[in-house]
């Protein structure tokens, strides 16, 4: 029976062609915006959350309890004393690798020239699987060598002591114990790291070497797993602290997004904005959509008091004009999924190279993402939003004197 | 027998500490199958009259019975549902919708009683072959001559089968010729269907033709003649002359 009232609806969407299209188009804009901002962000989301996780090495970093809790400069003294038996104890189906990380500083010199470092020993092979580090070689070879007294340089640290790959340099600490200790190791590679305070002072050696710098062996600050499925993280690690604590290996997890500050502030940014950009999308929207109802509510003045005088009731003739708004932002927002399906594909297909996100090293080609959801929210948002701004001239209608609106000229 | 009972309606419209009458302390009873007209001059009331009747207006005071039935305390949605089950409107103009075709628009009607489609076709079919317009049902408003549109306002408001058909001014925007032609209809529907017509208006040709004739003036009755009364009035008046 509501059949014959969706048809009526439509047909007197076609009264004022223009008018529709024009209202129609602006919901038809509101859900593309919609939708390709999404997508834009989920992209940027990705790209940021790619750039943290190889930043850290992997998505989970299991560390001593003492640590739990305190920032890694207050952690950096509570090593884990066996981390290759920690590393066994990992062996979960969803962990690629397991990599140990072990943190020192002290003072790099060549000739009469020295500064202070930030250090990290680590797997080489590992960590040029996992990090971005391989990406930022200026100069000179990644760490090839397990066993090899080797370091890499951020540009800023070796720019200070003035050395460059195939120098030789001396690295000194302080062991754990107190006691100072160097060695001689030639510079493998210098690494642009994108991040300047730390280009200034980032030193990378083989953990074994660092280990015997800091006459640590057997022991490191963390080790690192990379898992084949990044989503999984709170799960597999929840997952590999219980199996270690059960094996007598108590150790902490600590998943990169709790670790990734800057990855969560940047995130809430974009939220917010995005959030925003909906609601002057959404008043926009209610804005344009009431005027032409409005509009149209006054030119049928006469028609709606025949429609009264005849046996319409109050309410169906609220549910006629809602019917009206409801069509258009089911419309626009199919016209809007079309339209939008294809811009993205057309960008995705242009090859447009973007920026290098924050914190990255190298920009992308755009690729806008396919967000169901955000299709399905630019849906309900197009379409509520059109049935409130439906409402008041809707309202408007239903509560017209028949007598009068007969009479209106 | 009684189809419609106003007693003591009153309907004054007040703008500021101005007063004015639409209807005063007026009573009339219209019977099944009358074919009546309200007459008078502009702003005499006959358009006020018209909608307190057809329940498009409440009065101020005063009584309205349909069928026996008190009507005047009914709440918005129980008018609406008397006026589209009971009765039937023409305008003035014939405020048809213009996106729907000649039988659309006799069927809207029945739509707002939520028959079946394939009835409502039918019937509307009927009423626009009863109004002269067989052929032209898929025709829409603006593709339709003056007359023809109101023919099909006429046929919406047969549609129905209601007992009562209220028509304010219904010859007013119609050249003469057509309006004839539509008086012609008025008394064959009257005549066929027995259902009973009250018109609004000053138009002589109704008046004519109307078999009662009710004469207001500043919101009263002045007069309420039916055509067996004014003749035997006449006869009266005449047998008397003669005395």
């Amino acid at each position: 029976m509501s059949g014959r009232w969706w048809r009526l609806a439509a047909r007197n969407l076609g009264r004022h062609r223009r008018r529709t299209v024009l209202t129609g188009s602006i919901v038809v804009i509101g859900f593309i915006a919609t939708t390709m901002t999404a997508g834009f962000v989920s992209q940027t989301f990705t790209g940021l959350r790619d750039v943290t996780i190889r930043g850290l090495g992997g998505e989970i970093r299991l560390v001593d309890p003492r640590a739990a809790g305190k920032t890694d400069d207050e952690a950096a003294g509570f090593l884990l004393d066996d981390w290759k038996a920690v590393a066994q104890g990992a062996k979960d189906p969803s962990v690629v690798q397991a990599m140990p990380r072990l943190s020192f500083f002290g003072l790099v010199v060549k000739g009469d020239r020295s500064a202070a470092y930030l250090g990290t020993g680590t797997d080489p092979a590992m960590e040029k699987r996992a990090s971005l580090l391989v990406e930022v070689v200026a100069e000179g070879k990644f760490l090839a060598d397990p066993e090899a007294d080797e370091v890499m340089l951020g540009t800023g640290l070796s720019k200070a002591i003035g050395a460059k790959a195939g120098d030789l340099v001396t690295v000194m600490t302080t062991t754990p114990e107190g006691a100072l200790n160097a060695i001689d190791a030639p510079v493998a590679a210098i690494l642009r790291y994108p991040i300047k305070e730390l280009d200034d002072r980032l030193l990378y050696m083989p953990y074994r070497s660092a280990a015997r710098l800091l006459k640590a062996e057997g022991k490191a600050n963390s080790v690192v797993l990379l898992l084949k499925d990044r989503s999984d993280a709170t799960l597999v690690a929840g997952r590999i602290v219980a199996e270690l604590k059960r094996d007598g290996q108590p150790v902490v997890a600590r998943t990169w997004l709790e670790t990734a500050t800057f990855y969560r502030q940047v995130k809430l940014l974009y939220i917010s904005i995005f959030f925003f950009m909906g609601l002057i999308l959404a008043t926009v929207v209610i804005l344009a959509t009431a005027n032409t109802m409005t509009m149209s509510v006054f030119e049928r003045t006469r028609e709606i008091g025949t429609l009264l005088a005849i046996g319409m009731e109050r309410k169906a003739v609220r549910a006629l004009f809602l019917r009206e708004g409801l069509l258009m932002g089911v419309g626009g927002s199919i016209l809007g999924a079309i339209l939008s399906l294809l811009l993205r594909a057309a960008l995705n297909a242009s090859g447009i190279e973007l920026p290098p996100p924050p914190g990255g090293t190298h920009g992308a080609p755009l690729h806008v993402d396919f967000i169901p959801l955000a299709y399905a929210s630019g849906f309900a948002l197009m379409t509520l939003t059109l049935l409130l701004a439906s409402w008041w001239p809707a309202r408007r209608a239903a509560r017209l004197n028949p007598v009068e609106a007969i009479a209106h000229v | 027998m009684t189809l419609l009972v106003a007693e003591r309606l009153s309907r004054i419209y007040r703008l500021g500490d101005e007063r004015a009458v639409g209807v005063e302390d007026t009573s009339l009873s219209i019977d099944q199958g009358e074919f009546a007209v309200l007459a008078g001059p502009s702003g005499s009331g006959k358009t006020t009259l018209l909608n307190l009747l057809g329940l498009l207006d409440t009065p101020d005071s005063g009584r309205l019975f349909f069928e026996g039935r008190d009507v005047s305390s009914l709440d918005e949605s129980s008018r609406a549902r008397l006026r589209r089950e009971k009765m039937g409107f023409v305008f003035q103009a014939h405020q048809l919708i213009p996106v729907l075709s000649a039988e659309e628009n006799v069927a809207f009607a029945l739509w707002l009683r939520e028959l079946p489609e394939q009835e409502c076709c039918v019937r509307a079919r009927r009423a626009l072959r009863d109004v002269g317009l067989e052929g032209l049902e898929t025709r829409r408003p603006g593709a339709l001559s003056g007359g023809q549109r109101q023919r099909v306002a006429v046929a919406r408001a047969l549609v129905g089968e209601p007992a009562l058909i209220l028509a304010d001014e219904p010859t007013a925007s119609l050249d003469s010729a057509t309006a004839e032609r539509l008086l012609d209809l008025f008394v064959d529907l009257h005549s066929s269907r027995g259902v009973a017509f009250l018109f609004s208006s000053h138009d002589p040709r109704i008046v004519e033709r109307a078999r009662r004739r009710i004469e207001l003036r500043d919101g009263r009755i002045v007069s309420d003649v039916t055509a067996v009364t004014a003749v035997t009035a006449i006869k009266s008046g005449a047998s008397g002359g003669a005395s």
